[in-house]
């Protein structure tokens, strides 16, 4: 039965004053795009265990060192290339140096300069992205046309020039990547740029007088930042891959200063006998890297406005 | 299209010319000179040498002597290997090194891009799972230590494959897979990624409301645009890979041209380091016209009209 | 009564989504007859387009999920038709065509191949047969040299000669409905009238029914025999075209027509409806237009009205139709727009 032929009370259909701003009213809890990219990452357990990951390796990096017995330089002959044991947990080098210390010592190098060498790339890459797709045309042209050219050759050649001509060490490895790795960056932004100048809230902003660097402030730049965010914690990974492998073929790192590439250079000497300090090094670089991976991974879904719901 | 192809062409020279033009004033502005390192040379033995291969001109005239030889194809002797012209180090050792590339990419081309297929048809499902596992572990393991695990495993273990040397086909079969497993990695993560994004497309909903069956819409509507990102890509990975990788060719004593890349700059050979980045560059630039060209095969919005 | 080619039974679609289920169709019945157009009028996110891509099952799942309801063509319940059987549906019995031409079509295919391969899949000819037919077809969308065009790609065409080989495509299996999801919103005007005066010519020609989605009362008014208006999900108000326009019984429907630009001189202000549709979130519990309502009363807070069906094929679902309530004339169409509405018939 249709409830068209219900009796009902006679005030059932008094009338009623209805407001429309109470209509207006959006029942969803309203969920700004930071706080719902947040939620999302939460929810995305493999992005978690990255993360818990890469904070657990951290922790011990910053702590172990401080509240060990040994320092990364003290030499045991006495007792050299020892198998791990509860002395040392991860056995002793060719020098007897305790590999336990000198692994986290060398993940303090390792992550500084994967991390470092990645945001500060990805900062130059934003200032110069967003010049060049700002301002357009004859800027944007010799910018573009830069990047090409230092583009035909692979990245390595020049941090190895730059290495050779600022000399070794963590700091000079940062430098070195931050000169040659914003151009990926920059170009990406640029790509960005030119899209959202197009579009009306930018045109609208302009014409109510914004200046340059208000837009590209307060427009531009916040509306590529979750890529940039993204392409940053991607970046880790290859900077610590880098700095590996510099370090691997000897041009990175120097001795005695340990990181993870260097462990790993002086391990593959003794890979036959030893196979551990090789191994163990090795899969500290891999699983740093792998969560990384898999915390950017699950920072890009995050991110991406189109997975919104 | 003729004259597309020229515009290309002078493009591409006058990158080449620029790049050898930086390279040329980066690398002699290098504290230090080639003999320096061989500890055996005297002060003035040095210098005689410097004076042998022109290096004590003005570095102006360097650059255009330099110039005027590479017009003729011509890039000079190696500074370390004595007696020994870039060209030739270049023509004995590329081949070794493209060879390593192709048949790494032979490997990693297809199963990468059939992984990323597969992995996105299957969104959610246990092959996808495996699929982004793989691939982000293939990704995350630098090729020295892949290279140095297979090694160990394959070579020293089990003593079923060669350790080092490139001799006959059982000698290329571990450097190939380490060199391929990154490549399958990266091809499959940006191949899946390109399908997912396609998949969301309104002709992919165009074509099922036709009733297309899902092979079909996979295969002809799907497949097509998705490799459009990773054209995009090749063209760098393909002249990297073919170029030689210093850690795998040095793992696997692997007489490529990837050694020389990393010997020469930190040798201050200076036309050797020339010579590399040039044909290096070349090697880019004509790929990338190559990519182009594809992308116009593809993608018919791009495709050259003037 | 006449030959029934579609009939909705009481659908319930939701999106499970992270926030939480959003109803976007809460117990839509519709029906078409044979050779006839409806139009499904009503704001952005009614659910007017999830109700016509869930009879060819376009939404994909998940987030998409039938929570309940029957869809029958011709007679036969396809609710639970597999993937494959769908397949023999969709293109040869029913086709669809977007609302964006411009992302549409698939932009590495060539167009005439585009058309051929759905002839290919349903019918059992060869290759240079379906070429045929498409170039056919072409032409009878009217493009403009229809075997050059063939051979195109589709940014070569402009956005209404898009949405022409969109109709051809969907055309070309000879289906027995078409449904045009908000066919005209992305072009521009005068295009939007050629695009419609072609749906109706080949309506005509291949005896197909039309339902056509769309929140522009111009277009129904050109088009449709019927109208359905939906509100929040559901359908508020349906009959034949002409006692919609002329004598709306729903408050929102009337609003709708009030909020219509007319061409006459009379109107100098746009009227609106003031105030937003419901969240789908969390639908209130009463009628969904209670709010906006100028008419609303105790009751519309309290409880849902059913449809009912108040004349000849004409229902609607509200309070004021109930023997008890007050009885309000509301407005309706006038003037100017009749002679639209009956060239549109």
């Amino acid at each position: 039965m249709s409830n068209m032929q219900i009796e009902l009370p006679k005030d059932a259909f008094s009338r009623v004053n209805t407001s429309s701003k109470e209509s207006e009213l959006i029942t969803r809890p309203s969920i700004t795009f930071w706080a719902d990219a947040r939620r999302r990452l939460m929810k995305n357990k493999v992005a978690m265990f990255g993360l818990a990951i890469i904070i657990i390796i951290t922790m011990l990096a910053i702590f172990v060192p401080v509240f060990s017995e040994y320092t990364y330089t003290k030499q045991d002959l006495t007792n050299t290339n020892a198998p791990p044991s509860r002395e040392h947990p991860f056995g002793t080098d060719s020098h007897g140096r305790d590999l336990w210390v000198r692994v986290w010592v060398g993940a303090r190098v390792s992550l500084a300069v994967g991390i470092f060498g990645s945001i500060i790339p990805s900062l130059i890459g934003i200032v110069i992205g967003g010049i060049s797709g700002y301002f357009g045309g004859k800027v944007d042209m010799i910018i573009m046309r830069f990047i090409d050219i230092v583009m035909c050759v692979p990245n390595m050649i020049y941090i190895i020039l730059i290495t050779i001509y600022i000399g070794t060490g963590p700091v000079a490895l940062v430098v070195a990547f931050a000169l040659t790795g914003w151009m990926g960056t920059a170009r990406s932004v640029r790509g960005m740029i030119l899209q959202l100048k197009e579009q009306e809230f930018v045109l609208a902003s302009r014409t109510l007088g914004a200046s340059p660097a208000n837009l590209i402030f307060q427009h531009l730049i916040p509306n590529t930042l979750g890529i940039v965010v993204v392409s940053m914690t991607m970046g880790v990974p290859s900077a610590i891959f880098q700095e590996a492998f510099l370090s691997f073929i000897g041009l990175g790192i120097q001795p005695p200063i340990p990181s993870w590439g260097q462990l790993a250079n002086l391990g593959i000497s003794v890979f036959r006998i030893y196979p551990s300090q090789l191994l163990i090094p090795a899969a500290l670089i891999s699983v740093t890297m792998l969560s990384f991976n898999l915390f950017g991974d699950g920072l890009r879904d995050a991110l991406d406005p189109k997975l919104r719901m | 299209m003729v004259k597309y192809i020229f515009k290309r062409l002078i493009i591409s020279i006058v990158t080449i010319w620029l790049l050898a033009t930086i390279s040329f004033f980066l690398l002699r502005a290098l504290p230090g000179n080639p003999f320096q390192t061989e500890k055996l040379m005297t002060v003035e033995m040095q210098e005689r040498m410097m004076a042998y291969y022109g290096l004590d001109r003005p570095l102006i005239e360097q650059y255009f002597t330099y110039m005027k030889n590479l017009l003729h194809g011509n890039m000079g002797y190696s500074l370390k290997y004595t007696n020994r012209t870039v060209n030739s180090i270049i023509a004995s050792t590329f081949p070794v090194s493209a060879e390593l590339g192709l048949r790494a990419l032979a490997v990693a081309l297809p199963i990468g891009l059939a992984l990323g297929v597969a992995s996105a048809r299957k969104r959610g499902k246990a092959i996808d799972y495996i699929c982004v596992v793989v691939a982000v572990i293939g990704v995350s393991i630098p090729s020295f230590i892949m290279g140095s695990f297979l090694q160990y495993v394959f070579a020293i273990k089990l003593k079923i494959l060669p350790v080092s040397q490139w001799e006959t086909t059982a000698h290329t079969v571990l450097p190939t897979v380490a060199l391929a497993l990154s490549l399958m990695a990266t091809l499959t993560r940006v191949m899946r990624a390109s399908m997912l994004e396609v998949v969301m497309q309104d002709y992919i909903k165009t074509a099922r409301a036709k009733g297309l069956s899902e092979g079909r819409i996979v295969w002809s509507h799907q497949i097509r645009n998705a490799l459009i990102p990773v054209l995009t890509m090749l063209g760098p990975m393909v002249t990297s890979v073919l170029m030689g990788t210093f850690v795998i060719e040095k793992i696997f004593a692997i007489p490529g041209l990837g050694q020389h890349f990393v010997n020469s700059i930190t040798g201050l050979d200076y036309t050797m380091t020339m010579g590399l980045t040039i044909f290096y560059g070349t090697f880019m630039v004509f790929a990338n016209f190559l990519v182009d060209i594809a992308y116009g095969i593809v993608d018919p919005r791009i495709r050259i009209t003037k | 009564m006449q030959e029934r080619i579609l009939e909705i039974k009481d659908l319930f679609f939701s999106f499970d989504t992270y926030a939480g289920e959003v109803q976007a169709v809460r117990g839509v019945s519709l029906h078409v007859n044979k050779g006839e157009t409806l139009a499904i009028v009503g704001e952005s996110g009614c659910g007017k387009s999830v109700t016509i891509q869930n009879v060819m099952k376009l939404i994909p799942s998940p987030p998409g999920r039938l929570k309940s309801g029957k869809i029958f063509y011709c007679g036969e319940d396809i609710t639970n038709y597999t993937p494959k059987q769908m397949q023999k549906l969709r293109g040869k019995e029913m086709s669809m065509i977007f609302q964006d031409p411009m992302t549409s079509l698939n932009p590495t295919m060539r167009i005439g191949r585009q058309i051929a391969e759905g002839i290919l899949k349903h019918e059992k000819i060869s290759q240079a047969e379906a070429r045929d037919r498409a170039v056919q077809m072409l032409g009878k969308v009217g493009i403009s040299n229809p075997e050059k065009s063939y051979r195109r790609y589709p940014h070569q065409f402009s956005g209404g000669m898009r949405q022409r080989v969109m109709i051809a495509m969907a055309l070309v299996c000879n289906p027995k409905i078409l449904f045009a999801d908000e066919p005209t919103t992305a072009l521009d005007v005068t295009t939007q009238a050629q695009i419609l005066e072609l749906i109706n010519q080949l309506k005509e020609e291949f005896g197909t029914s039309v339902v056509i989605v769309t929140h522009d009362l111009g277009v129904v008014a050109r088009t449709a025999e019927r109208i359905a208006v939906m509100y929040a999900g559901k359908v508020v108000e349906t009959g034949i075209a002409r006692d919609i326009f002329y004598n709306p019984k729903h408050p929102y429907t009337s609003g709708l027509l009030e909020s219509m630009p007319s061409s006459g001189k009379s109107s100098k202000t746009l009227t609106s409806i003031p105030g937003t549709p419901p969240d789908l979130f969390s639908p209130p519990k009463g009628c969904s237009f209670a709010p906006r309502c100028k008419y609303c009363m105790k009751i519309c807070q309290e409880m849902m009205p059913d449809l009912i069906e108040v004349e000849n094929q004409h229902s609607v679902s509200c309070w004021l139709m109930h023997p008890q309530a007050p009885k309000y004339e509301l407005p309706g169409r006038k003037s100017r727009f009749t002679q639209n509405l009956k060239e549109g018939i």
